[in-house]
């Protein structure tokens, strides 16, 4: 086994600056993540060579997010990284098991940051399986990494900011933007004004996206939802879509169609927990941060001592916050080891905080205005596939929730939900609202899914090297624990 | 549509952005020729030779396509040199690489094609 005194788990922002502030601190931290490169979702690094590696950021973010990789990389001699370090557990007293790294089978860290990052969230509705159905994100990445486009047109639908930005790429792609359909009504806005100006700065870019595609004549369709996709011979061609009231229920007498060979839909996004789960960290729910979350003191340290989370992962706030939090993280630990004395500590935590208590506010006020709404639990008709993994529709889930399916276990048992690949991350998030609006529970109460190790593919030869020698002959039942 | 030329072999569907200059290589879907770029993913050379389906699924043999792009939904599983459940967003393409659209859990095909 494998001894560092810190392990993070992602090199996203959040990842990536609290490996520079402890590289700094002067602890040299090992960075594991699953990609060939570092920049986690939102600064993903295209092939060296390719056209998109030429191009220049094209906005305050892209810029933002090459500084970082080249701050990074300035720190390299600094920071050990893993790259396509694949973790598929955690076991106790915070041992992580590591596939497709040669020699690197469980490393044991002191201290652990979990710097995971979130999922886009798309809850089921007719249709939803089609190809050229996809994430706004899946979409996005296709443009700004692999220099493809997802498709001649596209509707851009869910909810949230990440929507006009993925619109504007898209258009920029020459794509041709049908429409962009977001659920929340534009007059939500002035209700959250006062908070919203707490980050001027973010709202100013919102604004400029917005004039942006007004100038490129795509409408953007405030308080509508998509509630069908349709098409035939295994592709989308058209989508159904609606004004919705505030539950985000449509009406559907006055829907129309759009045809369109791509849809990105996408109603925010979902924390990645399931190592902070394994690690026996406390999850907690916060709707607005994107359902379970672990809970974390104000340093990001989770219920479990030596445990850290910071970024999207630990709540979706966006990569800004994502950033500090990670720093806090950093710092922190660097304070834990010894590496920094009480003032200097104590000085720049406060600088931190202070800087995410504003983004925070605005944030709050975004999370109000872009809500998932409980209309959304209800747009799967009894064929619509509620679990994709599994092939199971509505019709097949929707009784056992009646005969008192209303977690995750005994839904699992009763109907096989959430076994596939996806270990429940695309069906639960989106089957724990429909529980709770089916049985009048809390999605507190229904609870989170269950995650069991291996959580990312792993092959029997990693399992094996994972037994010593001498126990391999007679011990099958303990292999892969 | 800027910078896009339909005759080139790199992009036959018209989808490429910028017409690549970088190295390029080619791999097989469904025994049919396909060229890539260096260094992309198998769903991104797929999608841009114009293949959208990339598996079928075991129960209602639906057609699947890519779908999160990040690794998390696993919809984009095709087999690749006869092993199944590669992940197309996640696999780089090599030159010579044989991809195959994956039928349902894909082990009989992957078995056909290994020779058992």
């Amino acid at each position: 086994m494998i001894r560092r005194k810190v392990v993070i788990v992602g090199a996203g922002p959040a990842g990536m600056s609290a490996a520079l502030v402890l590289a700094q601190a002067g602890v040299r931290p090992t960075v594991l993540d699953e990609n060939p490169r570092v920049g986690g979702q939102i600064f993903r690094q295209p092939p060296p060579g390719s056209p998109a590696a030429a191009a220049a950021p094209k906005d305050a973010s892209a810029r933002h997010g090459a500084e970082l990789l080249r701050r990074f990389e300035a720190a390299r001699a600094r920071i050990e990284l893993l790259n396509e370090a694949h973790v598929w557990g955690v076991f106790p007293e915070r041992r992580l098991a590591i596939g497709n790294q040669g020699g690197w089978q469980v490393v044991q860290p002191e201290h652990l940051v979990l710097a995971t990052g979130a999922y886009e969230y798309t809850p089921p509705f007719p249709g939803w399986t089609l190809p050229g159905v996809m994430t706004p994100g899946g979409a996005q990445s296709l443009v700004k990494t692999w220099n493809v486009r997802p498709g001649k047109s596209v509707v851009v639908a869910g909810t949230g900011p990440f929507l006009l930005v993925v619109a504007r790429q898209l258009h920029a792609a020459g794509v041709e933007v049908e429409a962009v359909v977001e659920l929340a009504r534009r007059s939500e806005f002035l209700r959250h004004a006062p908070r919203l100006l707490s980050a001027p700065g973010l709202l100013f870019e919102g604004g400029s996206y917005l004039r942006e595609l007004k100038a490129a004549g795509i409408p953007v369709l405030w308080g509508h939802v998509v509630f069908a996709a349709g098409g035939a011979e295994g592709r989308l061609q058209h989508v159904s879509l609606a004004p919705c009231d505030a539950e985000g229920t449509p009406d559907r007498a006055r829907a129309r169609t759009l045809e369109t060979d791509t849809l990105a839909i996408g109603y925010g996004f979902v924390p990645r927990v399931e190592l902070a789960q394994l690690a026996g960290c406390e999850l907690v729910f916060q709707d607005e941060l994107g359902g379970w979350i672990p809970r974390t003191d104000e340093n990001g340290e989770a219920s479990v001592s030596g445990v850290w989370v910071a970024g999207d992962g630990g709540g979706v706030s966006g990569s800004v916050v994502a950033e500090l939090e990670g720093e806090l993280a950093g710092l922190s630990i660097a304070g834990r080891l010894g590496l920094l004395d009480a003032a200097t500590l104590a000085r720049e935590k406060e600088q931190r905080l202070a800087r995410l208590a504003p983004l925070r506010r605005f944030r709050a006020a975004l999370d109000a205005v872009y809500r998932v709404r409980p209309g959304l639990a209800r747009l799967a008709e009894p064929d619509t596939l509620v679990c994709r993994c599994e092939e199971l529709a509505a019709s097949e889930v929707d009784p056992a929730i009646g005969f008192g399916g209303h977690d995750f276990r005994t839904l699992k048992v009763m109907t096989r939900l959430g076994m596939g690949p996806c270990q429940a991350r695309m069906c639960w998030p989106a089957m724990m609202r429909r529980i709770a609006d089916r049985t009048q529970k809390s999605c507190a109460d229904v609870g989170p899914s269950r995650f069991r190790p291996p959580v990312r593919p792993t092959t029997v030869g990693d399992l094996v090297q994972l037994i010593p020698f001498e126990d391999q002959a007679d011990a099958p039942a303990g292999a892969g624990r | 549509m800027t910078g896009t030329a339909a005759h080139d072999p790199h992009d036959p569907s018209g989808r490429r952005i910028v017409v690549p200059g970088g190295a390029r290589l080619a791999f097989t879907f469904d025994e049919a020729r396909v060229e890539a770029c260096e260094g992309e993913t198998i769903a991104a050379a797929l999608l841009a030779a114009g293949r959208q389906v990339l598996r079928t699924t075991e129960r209602r043999d639906e057609p699947r396509g890519l779908f999160c792009n990040m690794g998390v939904c696993f919809e984009c599983l095709v087999e690749v040199d006869g092993h199944a459940n590669l992940r197309a967003c996640q696999t780089v393409v090599r030159a010579g690489m044989r991809v195959r659209t994956q039928r349902g859990f894909g082990y009989r095909d992957a078995a056909a094609e290994l020779g058992e």
